[in-house]
């Protein structure tokens, strides 16, 4: 295949040049990124085709449509995506375009809809995606060609959900979704199980915006190393609240004082990462009083894990899924090479009692909002970041990503095998180490991604 | 301080006929117009009180106009675009049962060490349409307002407005009014990177 049909238009062709932008040699003790990947126009351009057009992404949850013709909408990167239930039951997903003159057909983030009429000449699809109406249609004096083309919604090229969670893919050469989550599940299965009669985004919308690269948040997700620096106007409030000062409402947590505890990272196939470590108080979880019930329904290794662990696990590429401070699950969409937009969702047990959700949210609030204690600390350090990256000349490689290195193993370690999980490589350590290799295989995966793009070959082979 | 200029605001229109009917001036009745635009007066003081200590980082003064037992809410909007109704059971802005929640965001802001804080957004708060919502007593009232803060995030030389309404429920303690309750309708909530109390 001609390399330049599979690029996006304007862009220079250099086959050889990924090998650039990840310094990857284990051996010599390298592992560093190089400033373009967060900052380069057109690599972004290329990342949006190769990384976020050729993978699964997460889109929604399944309890945003529980009953036919319910329907959400979302983005994977900047292409709007409709997700339906159809009369059938089935979930579907389409480009959220109208085939007509391409205006966006539904800009409602969520809701129901027998047919979606598009607001422009009222072409209009029902919840399978099926056009049902191109108005004035025998007036129309089409030609017999037209009539001979589809003219329903496109589907993406895949949509599945697991436990709930609704992922899609615009391009249909993907593996199955259980099959690229891997071993990931578990920690999907430890948030999304952990409500008898399931979980649910508790309603509210958190959307925020920041002025930098979306692999700032990517990394971010997984970092411990910056808590006790960017955090600490954050960790002082948190010791003054266990002193019985400020708010008692919520929880006064002391991971500062226990930088000695139990951490260890794991990396799977398809770039996912997890950084896991021990929960110094287990009570502290809203689940912890129906721990009992729990241990039944999913048995003790999960359950014991839903109390005494904490994790943050980035699903390649963008989403993150966390068990610390609140359930959260965030995905950050890549609007241009400096712009990211963040989506956050409390996760709360479906029918829970009031008590329960009121300290879930309260514990999100105070940590994970733009409005929060801590994440607009986050999303500033990014802006600061892309700032930095942005200034010509300057360093071009990125050393964040050595700690932990000397200790990097390959395969499992005590707390995979307890969940029988087979990671690519494990670290070991106390948090106080801040590790930074389970970036490596995102990184890795990334730059596969883009290589077969740019070779214009199978992402999935 | 600039010294609170009550009696150059014009006279709302129910009391001017009342005077132009040469209407004998009585002690303030409970619903009499002098006593409604005294009440709304002192209202008004202490909301435009607040955006002022606000823009001029005065926290203390801040805090001090809240009761310890405040209510301080700031929802989000629902997927449809609805405001969310519940705090318990729905997410929030911010959500605080008592005044200590308040005096953590200060103690962040003054902390120098929250990159999102240092330094505090320079801010313009505005305040108008300040209205009863149901009727006031002598110690126990309830205002909406409509507000704009203009904000520029110093760093990262970008300038933002926030705008929306707000309800309050003020408590008269000790022959002085203090915010018993706030609520902020965060009109423009797609939020740029990062939004504070001293934004609302
Ligand atoms: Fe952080």
């Amino acid at each position: 295949m001609n390399i330049t049909q599979a690029l996006p238009r304007g862009i220079g062709v250099d086959p050889q040049a990924m090998m650039r932008y990840i310094d990857d040699r284990p051996n010599d003790g390298i592992f560093q990124v190089h400033r373009d990947v967060f900052i380069d126009r057109d690599l972004f351009e290329r990342e949006l085709a190769y990384v976020f057009g050729r993978t699964w992404n997460f889109l929604g949850f399944e309890s945003q449509i529980p009953k036919p013709h319910d329907f959400f909408t979302g983005h994977i990167a900047r292409t709007p995506v409709l997700v339906t239930r159809g009369g059938d039951k089935q979930i579907r997903a389409f480009f959220n375009v109208c085939r007509h003159k391409g205006a966006m057909l539904c800009n409602v983030e969520q809701g129901m809809a027998r047919v979606h009429v598009c607001p422009y000449h009222a072409w209009s699809y029902d919840s399978t995606g099926a056009n049902v109406s191109i108005k004035d249609h025998a007036a129309g004096d089409y030609p017999k060609g037209f009539e001979s083309e589809d003219h329903n919604l496109k589907p993406l090229g895949a949509v599945a959900s697991y436990k709930g969670l609704v992922f899609g893919s615009i391009s249909p050469d993907v593996p199955l979704l259980e099959d690229f989550l891997g071993d990931t599940k578990f920690f999907v299965d430890l948030v999304m199980d952990q409500g008898p009669h399931g979980m649910e985004p508790i309603p509210g919308r958190a959307l925020y915006t920041f002025r930098g690269n979306w692999k700032l948040q990517l990394e971010n997700g997984m970092d411990t190393y910056h808590l006790t620096t960017t955090h600490l106007s954050f960790l002082n409030i948190q010791s003054d609240r266990r002193r019985g000062g400020g708010n008692q409402e919520v929880r006064k947590s002391n991971v500062a004082g226990n930088m000695g505890i139990k951490t260890s990272t794991f990396t799977f196939p398809h770039g996912h990462g997890v950084l896991t470590l021990e929960n110094e108080d287990p009570t502290i979880r809203p689940i912890y009083s129906q721990l009992d019930q729990l241990r039944a329904r999913v048995g003790k290794t999960k359950a014991d894990w839903t109390t005494a662990r904490s994790f943050n696990a980035t699903i390649f590429p963008n989403m993150n899924l966390s068990q610390n401070y609140a359930l959260i699950l965030r995905v950050a969409r890549p609007i241009s090479v400096d712009l990211t937009e963040m989506t956050s969702y409390c996760l709360g047990a479906i029918g829970e009692s009031r008590a329960q959700r009121a300290l879930r949210l309260r514990e999100f609030e105070d940590f994970f909002n733009a409005s929060g204690l801590a994440t607009p600390d986050d999303s500033l350090m990014y802006e600061r970041c892309q700032d930095g990256l942005t200034n010509a000349g300057g360093p071009p490689w990125l050393q964040g990503y050595a700690r932990g290195m000397n200790e990097l193993k390959p395969g499992g370690n005590d707390w995979t095998n307890e969940i029988s999980a087979r990671p690519l490589q494990n670290w070991m350590g106390t948090f106080k180490a801040g590790p930074e290799v389970m970036l490596h295989e995102p990184y890795r995966e990334w730059q596969r991604l883009m290589d077969t793009g740019l070779r214009g070959e199978r992402a999935y082979p | 301080m600039p010294a609170v200029k009550k009696k150059s605001r014009p006279t709302p229109p129910a009391a001017r006929s009342a005077q132009s009917r040469g209407a004998p001036s009585l002690p303030a009745r409970k619903s009499s117009p002098e006593a409604l635009r005294d009440l709304l007066d002192a209202g008004r003081d202490l909301i435009e009180s607040e955006a002022m200590y606000l823009d001029e980082r005065r926290w203390d003064d801040w805090l001090a106009l809240y009761t310890e037992k405040c209510e301080y809410w700031v929802p989000t909007w629902r997927m449809d675009g609805t405001l969310t109704t519940s705090h318990d059971e729905e997410l929030s802005h911010i959500y605080y049962s008592n005044r200590a929640g308040l005096a953590e965001r200060v103690s962040r802001l003054t902390s120098r060490w929250s990159p999102a804080s240092s330094p505090v957004p320079r801010t313009c708060h505005i305040v108008a349409n300040i209205r009863f919502i149901g009727a006031p007593s002598q110690d126990r009232m309830q205002l909406r307002s409509s507000w704009v803060t203009h904000a520029l995030y110093i760093r990262q030389r970008q300038t933002y407005a926030f705008f929306g309404s707000a309800e309050y429920e003020l408590a008269s303690v000790s022959g002085k009014w203090l915010i018993a309750r706030k609520k902020v309708v965060l009109k423009n909530d797609y939020i740029p990177s990062m939004i504070d109390v001293n934004c609302l």
